[in-house]
């Protein structure tokens, strides 16, 4: 898929060692079941698009759309070539907010289950409650995915992994947002098995 | 801002439901289909179409059904005035299978769409850009991955082609405001499909604008 390779790591293979051994293959494409690469317009053009929908819930498109085809063209480049500086010229201007809000207007996150036929879970979820209070990734899952966490007494059953670690379930979902979403501005989760060593 | 140029998903179904119920009316052959593990869903239809050298005509056949542009090589068979000849390979028979979705992100409707021979085999993007109608050419080639794009669908999770959403509400929001001034009951969904749904083949026969400014 067009996933990052981080999130599908984490997602099918988090218990290997690295690096991580794949096999790729050359022929038989899955039509059906897979999008092609044909080429890296194609990959600008998801990524750019990700970006524009993670702008979309978190400013309803005004940061993107004021900035001019440069700096989008300045945010991919960066990506690319893997410029930190470069990318983050731009992007931190998508992580900002009007001093009036405590934070974004909806967080964009996407949660990736491998036992569900739905690719993912995706919805409008405010980062900031009407009391003001910061939202955290707790707050977060038991609002769209609860099966993700363990019963009040029960044994913890999943792991919920961003990046390839457990961020502690009380940990504001802005500050998620800020710090840890993927370089398309959307927090890939990840819930897998709890592993049983 | 614009708040009521928006809608929630409720809203979205709501619209659909009566746009289907019209559908089902002239047998036009969109259902709803939810998806299995929550209360979303989205509409389907699924619709053949002749991809032919010349037009062909066809007895019965509705006046606005569009062929695709011409192939690279062309078609050696003599074609009958009045019928698709025997000799018409399978492979030129197009099925197309449309989807409408909800996308919570820009809240609005969102165009899925893919197609195959009949044989099975998936057309690729190439093809669909190339089967885009001529009038809408200029504005797809001005940006092509901004406008039809290959996507995961959110619910089945398979390819899909998707008409961007992302301008959607720039088009919308004039036909919004002018129907509100003349006081008239618009279906977002009819409005909208009739917009986008023509730029990959897809058209909406008028009964359906009779029947969204019915219901009050």
């Amino acid at each position: 898929m067009h996933y990052p390779i981080g999130l599908l790591f984490d997602l099918l293979a988090s218990s290997s060692a690295l690096p991580w051994n794949i096999t790729v293959h050359f022929k038989s494409f899955p039509e059906k079941d897979l999008l092609h690469c044909p080429s890296k317009d194609a990959i600008e053009a998801h990524f750019m698009s990700c970006v524009k929908e993670a702008d979309a819930l978190k400013h309803k498109s005004q940061v993107i759309n004021e900035m001019q085809k440069k700096d989008h063209k300045q945010l991919w480049m960066g990506l690319q070539n893997d410029r930190f500086d470069q990318f983050w010229a731009i992007n931190r201007k998508l992580m900002e907010y009007p001093a009036e809000e405590n934070g974004f207007r909806y967080i964009p996150f996407r949660i990736y289950q491998t036992t569900t036929e739905r690719p993912f879970i995706q919805k409008l979820f405010r980062p900031v409650a009407a009391d003001g209070q910061l939202h955290t990734l707790g707050d977060l899952l038991k609002e769209v995915c609860p099966s993700a966490l363990a019963p009040e007494d029960g044994e913890k059953k999943n792991q919920v992994m961003i990046h390839g670690i457990e961020p502690m379930l009380e940990t504001p979902l802005q500050w998620l947002s800020e710090h840890l979403s993927y370089p398309d501005n959307f927090l890939h989760i990840s819930i897998i098995p709890q592993p049983t060593d | 801002m614009e708040e009521n140029e928006f809608f929630g998903e409720k809203t979205f179904q709501r619209y659909c439901a009566e746009f289907i119920k019209h559908s089902q009316q002239i047998g036009d052959g969109w259902e709803w289909r939810t998806s299995k593990d929550s209360s979303d869903g989205y509409m389907c239809k699924m619709h053949f179409q002749i991809k032919n050298e010349t037009v062909v005509s066809r007895a019965g056949t509705s006046a606005h059904e569009q062929t695709c542009l011409p192939m690279e090589e062309a078609l050696e068979l003599p074609l009958d005035d009045f019928e698709v000849t025997e000799s018409t390979a399978a492979n030129e028979v197009i099925k197309y299978e449309y989807h409408v979705l909800y996308s919570c992100s820009y809240q609005v409707p969102v165009l899925y769409f893919r197609a195959s021979f009949l044989d099975g085999r998936p057309l690729a993007l190439k093809d669909i850009w190339e089967g885009v109608h001529e009038c809408y050419k200029t504005r797809l080639l001005q940006g092509p991955w901004d406008t039809i794009t290959q996507q995961e669908h959110p619910i089945l999770g398979q390819p899909f082609f998707v008409l961007h959403p992302c301008k959607t509400n720039e088009f919308m929001t004039p036909v919004l405001k002018n129907s509100r001034k003349i006081n008239r009951n618009v279906n977002y969904i009819t409005s909208w499909l009739s917009l986008v749904g023509p730029v990959v083949g897809l058209h909406l026969p008028l009964s359906y604008a009779g029947a969204a400014s019915q219901d009050e």
